[in-house]
Order: C-alpha cells, then structure tokens, then sequence
C-alpha cells in the first residue's frame, strides 16, 4: 500500500523556504514536525534581528531619524506617509519598537504599562487594576478554564506589578524592567496573561463582541478566542484592544501611520482612543473630563510600536 | 525547561476525571514527565468505537508554549492521521496551540478527529482518497483496524479466522468475510451462514 504523507505540504514548504531549502526527493518525507521546526528555526533567526522590545530612539522635530530603514522604506513610495512623519515627529519625542512576532501589540501594552507605574509610582492605579485582574481570574473560573491553565501567568503579572513599585524587596530599576520585557520567560507569560484576559472579556460580553468579530473573520466568537487570541503569535485587531482594555479598565491610544489623507489636502496623523467601558478607568479629574491614555502605541498595518509624547 | 509542576498538575487533573473522559494520561517511564503515553477511547458510532487507541506524548522544552508532539502508536485508519507513521494532522498541536489548552484538551481534540474526519486536509492521502471514493470500504476497513489493533482484549484476527474454520469453514473465505464484516465475528459467521 502506497502512503503518501506530506505530498500536501508541498504548498507550506514553499511558503517558507528562506530557511535551509530542503533537496526536492526529501520532501516526500518531510512532515508536519518538520514544517514546524523550520517555522522556529526561521523564527528564531527573525530573532536575532530584533529584540522583543527595541531601545527608546529619540526622534528629532520633523525628522524620523532613528527610523531612517523606515523613511528609506517609504522613500520612493507614499508621500503621505512622508508627510505624516515629520508630523509625528512634531507630537511625539521617541518610539520604541516591538519585535513583529504578532504578540507586539500585548508586548508594547505590558511594557508600556508598567514603565508607566514604574515612573509615576501610582499605587491607586495598582490596586484598581489588581481588583480588576481579580475580576478577570473569576471570569475565566466561570467560563470553565481549569485554574493551573492561567494562574502561573497571573501570577506571573501579579509579581512585575509588584517589582515596579518602589521600595520593597523585590523592586526594580527601568534597565531591569527593560531586560525582564526582553526575556522570553518572563515577556511570554505576561503576554499570555492578557491573552487569557482578552479571550475571557471577549466570551463573557460576546454578545458584544459577536457583530465585530463575525465582521473581521466571519467565525464565532468561540472559534475567534480559540483560534485568533489564545494561541501566542496571533495578530491583535481592535476587537482585541476594546476587550483587553474593557478588562483591565486601562485606556489606550493608538495613532495611525498609513496612507489615508484628509479631505482638506492638510496632513494630520489619526488617532483612537480606546476608553473602557466601565466607568472606573484612570480619568484626569471630573467625570466630563476627557480620558488621556497614559499609553500610546504607533499602528502601522499589521504592526504595533510604542510612541512617546512630547 | 518544560513546566513540569504544571504536567504534574495537569495529570493529576486527568486522572481525577478518567471516569468521565475516558482519557487517561500517564508518564512513560519514572525518569522523566516529558514522555508520557495517552489513551482515548474510540468515539461511539464511529468505525473506532470500542478500540482503545495509544498516543506517545512528547513535551518540547518550551511547553506550555509549544504543542505537545502527539503520534498514534496504535494502527489507526483515518484520514488525518498516517497509516504508517501515527502522525497526526490537527491544527491545534501546530500553529493553533495555546497555552490555554492541555493534554487533556488536546485528547478530546484527538478524539473529535477520530468522530469527525477531515478528507480536504489530510495527513494520509490514501485513506482520504478512499473516504471521499469509496466511503463503504473506508469504514470496512477502519473498523477492521480498530479490531485488529485497538482491541487488545479480544481475540486477534488469526485467532477469529481460527475459530470460523474451526466451524467448518474454509479458510480463505473465512477471512474474505470476516475483513468484509469489518473484524466482527459474529456478524461475519451471521453471513457465513445464510451464504
């Protein structure tokens, strides 16, 4: 009997053939752990280019300077583009870039939290949000995941909200903080922890949810956490930030780089703010105040960096 | 490093629920809980149903954060899985894994696989061939497998081939019906007969 395993992989393997090309009378033989350890060999090697989180680079008024790979990128293309970062570069002092592994946008949110708590040493911020990571542990509970599947990573979270503050045992400096983020042990977990928050936010409101999600990718809502917020690498959309920032009642601004211009001719750089929907989110002073997001993340499509204001 | 204490608890876990599952999971050997050996149950109203079906279990070094490596070591006839090798061809033990999941978890998956095949992507060409073509045949023969190497307990097909001629049947037609019957010998001495 002829057993012809892996003819279909074919297709994948060409996909991802930068790596080490295999000779064409081994494909026969190459398996799906094969695929697999080409797709982390070819990870790893992504790696070594960029950290999962850059250093700050300080950018000049009008000029993208760290970003020169960037601007030589856009060089012969967009002028728009152009145009929209020398106006950036007016509203904003640095950006710090993220590795594009698709765990950017939780990696800049968790980095860019805790340097905010690391800074402004708000323990009132702290206990609001351990109250609602609290909340999040009983959603999972209720939705019916086994408690060793998430509480290392809550744990995990617990403790670098702890590490920040100041003045206990365990508390740490701004360059430990950066190593800790740029540490697949301790980064990953984070990570993971507000993927296991987004998905409990996004299955206990689905009704919310559901119009958006069956927009994006026309699943259910069960199918979009199981297959587009738990697994580690998978990109986040706005469905992801409205859930992750609804749960932890934490606001978050995102400022758009692409090419869309205003009707007027003039260039200016959009933004969104995300606001959670609770009410009991960090706000500057009275209730009609407007929210000001302590975190600013840069979106260009398919790609989350943190950004700096003036 | 593999997370170990989370094995420990994910096993133990396992085992409280075998009852239920049906799905057992325990270590290889003493040495180490980064080979471990699964056991599922064939689905009722399946062509599995009544096998007990083996899975060898590696953890990466990375697990959680890597899917575990899972290979059927019983002979299974199914269209993602290989015929040959075990292999399984299931998206959550690739790319679609997450932490969120276990061995467990992973298990039922397997199980539901077992339920309900996937002929448009397959692992096994043959058999995916044959599930579209000729889908009788393909459940003849899987459930001829699962009585030949999931059903530890019961006779082996020499033996039920022993036990027709025995009855007075030749040999050669004996197992022409008893393959056809699927490896059930009673309804292949039910068609012995009345041919």
């Amino acid at each position: 009997m002829q057993n012809h395993d892996g003819v279909q992989v074919d297709g994948k393997v060409e996909s991802a053939a930068s790596v080490a090309t295999p000779e064409f009378d081994e494909w026969a033989n190459f398996g799906d752990q094969d695929i697999m350890q080409q797709h982390s060999a070819i990870r790893a090697e992504e790696a070594e280019k960029i950290p999962f989180l850059g250093d700050k680079a300080i950018l000049k008024s009008l000029d993208f300077e760290p970003l020169s790979s960037l601007a030589s990128e856009y060089q012969s293309g967009s002028a728009i583009l152009l145009e929209k970062i020398k106006v950036l570069g007016e509203q904003y002092a640095a950006i710090r870039r993220t590795r594009g592994d698709g765990n950017c946008f939780f990696r800049s949110f968790m980095f860019s939290y805790l340097e905010h708590i690391l800074e402004s040493q708000d323990r009132s911020e702290v206990d609001r949000i351990k109250a609602n990571v609290e909340q999040c542990r009983k959603t999972l509970q209720s939705l019916g995941y086994a408690d060793f599947t998430f509480e290392d990573f809550f744990a995990l979270f617990l403790e670098q909200l702890d590490s920040v503050l100041q003045g206990n045992e365990e508390s740490i400096s701004h360059d430990e903080l950066i190593r800790r983020s740029r540490d697949q042990s301790v980064s990953d977990y984070v990570v993971m922890f507000f993927r296991f928050v987004t998905s409990g936010e996004i299955r206990k409101r689905s009704e919310f949810f559901e119009p958006f999600i069956f927009g994006l990718t026309n699943a259910t809502v069960e199918q979009f956490c199981k297959s587009s917020v738990e697994p580690m690498g998978e990109e986040s959309d706005h469905v992801h930030i409205t859930a992750l920032s609804d749960a932890l009642g934490v606001p978050i601004r995102v400022v758009y780089l692409d090419r869309s211009s205003c009707d007027n001719g003039g260039v200016s750089v959009n933004h969104h703010d995300f606001v959670p929907a609770g009410s009991d989110a960090p706000k500057a002073s009275e209730g009609s105040e407007k929210v000001t997001p302590f975190i600013t993340l840069l979106y260009r499509p398919g790609h989350y960096d943190l950004l700096y204001p003036k | 490093m593999v997370d170990f204490a989370r094995v420990q608890k994910e096993l133990q876990e396992c085992s409280r629920d075998i009852e239920r599952s049906g799905i057992k999971v325990i270590p290889k050997s003493e040495a180490t809980l980064a080979r471990l050996i699964g056991t599922i149950p064939g689905p009722v109203g399946t062509p599995y149903e009544g096998g007990t079906f083996q899975i060898d279990i590696a953890l990466p070094d990375a697990y959680p954060f890597e899917p575990p490596k899972m290979q059927f070591t019983t002979k299974v006839w199914h269209p993602n899985i290989s015929s040959q090798s075990g292999a399984i061809c299931l998206d959550i033990l690739k790319d679609q894994w997450s932490p969120a999941l276990t061995l467990k978890t992973a298990l039922l998956s397997v199980q539901a696989l077992l339920s309900a095949p996937q002929p448009d992507d397959p692992q096994d060409a043959v058999v995916a061939q044959q599930y579209l073509k000729d889908y009788q045949t393909f459940v003849g023969t899987a459930r001829y497998w699962t009585e030949t190497f999931a059903k530890k307990s019961s006779l082996g097909i020499v033996e039920k081939v022993q036990k027709l001629v025995e009855m007075g049947f030749p040999e050669a037609q004996a197992r022409s019906t008893l393959e056809a019957a699927g490896g059930d010998e009673n309804l292949a001495l039910e068609k012995l007969c009345s041919g």
